[in-house]
């Protein structure tokens, strides 16, 4: 069987890269992609934990479903927004909608 | 010692396709490595012994959440004029630090913690019936406030995307 810390490390590595993902991209699109990789990581997590270690052996599996419940609402508003500011100011990345910005 | 070999080849896959995902020039590359990074965590969930989960991952990821993203990219292509688009910020040399940085620390937290229990030999099995037990009966309340949220992230999505008159 394949120990808990190649999960964990996986976990990691999957985070971090959305981690890059997030801070590097101007699209407001691909800005959401890292986000579902990161959220993605930390579910592969919660269910690692919940198979090797918990006892009761369900709580992250449960916790998993939430999160990609969550994701699911998340996904959808976040294009609806991107979509709204594409309508707006006819560019979907982030580092031109900054008319806040002095 | 299959099960090994075929959980590498899925680690490698999920890191690749994931490396495709921030890497990628354009942006329907993008989104068709993050059906294989998501595709890739759905088999993790198989090898955690936790099928519904892996079913779950597949439909809802692998088929709703990234057909809804294609069709923002759709939606939102401003480069009609057919110019390869900048598609990272000036930024990105401080985001590699910043990601490679975040890598070492979680990847030696992760290896240096003993863990309590019966670590590192066998994930125990995960049955379904289980799942939905805890789910409807210990987990209720959460699961009706989960609802209500989807509920009003639809209206929400809904009402954000709308055409308005004199639009």
């Amino acid at each position: 069987m394949v120990p808990l810390d190649n999960y964990l490390v996986l976990s990691a590595i999957i985070f971090s890269i959305g981690v890059y993902g997030v801070l590097a991209r101007r699209s407001a699109v691909l800005i959401l992609m890292s986000v579902e990789l990161m959220l993605n990581a930390v579910s592969l997590n919660f269910v690692a934990f919940a198979a090797y270690l918990d006892p009761n052996r369900v709580a992250g599996a449960i916790f998993a479903i939430f999160v990609i419940t969550v994701a699911a609402a998340e996904v959808g508003l976040a294009l609806a927004i991107v979509i709204r500011l594409f309508r707006n100011r006819a560019t979907a990345n982030v580092d031109e909608a900054a008319s806040l910005k002095w | 010692m299959t099960t090994e070999v075929l959980w590498w080849f899925f680690a490698v896959l999920i890191v690749g396709a994931s490396l495709g995902v921030v890497a990628a020039r354009s942006v329907i590359h993008s989104a068709i490595f993050l059906i294989g990074s998501l595709a890739g965590v759905g088999a993790m969930y198989v090898f955690l012994t936790v099928d519904f989960l892996a079913l779950v991952q597949f439909l809802i990821y692998g088929g709703a959440v990234t057909v809804l993203i294609l069709l923002a990219l759709m939606l939102t292509r401003a480069d009609v004029t057919g110019l390869p688009e900048k598609v990272n910020g000036p930024q990105a040399p401080f985001a590699v630090l910043v990601g490679a940085g975040l890598m070492a620390i979680l990847i030696g937290v992760a290896v240096g913690t003993t863990w309590p229990g019966n670590v590192g030999d066998k994930a125990l099995n995960i049955p379904i019936e289980l799942i939905s037990q805890k789910l409807f009966l210990d987990y209720g309340p959460p699961f009706v406030i989960a609802s209500v949220l989807l509920l009003v992230a639809l209206v929400g999505a809904i009402i954000l995307a709308r055409q308005e008159e004199g639009e």
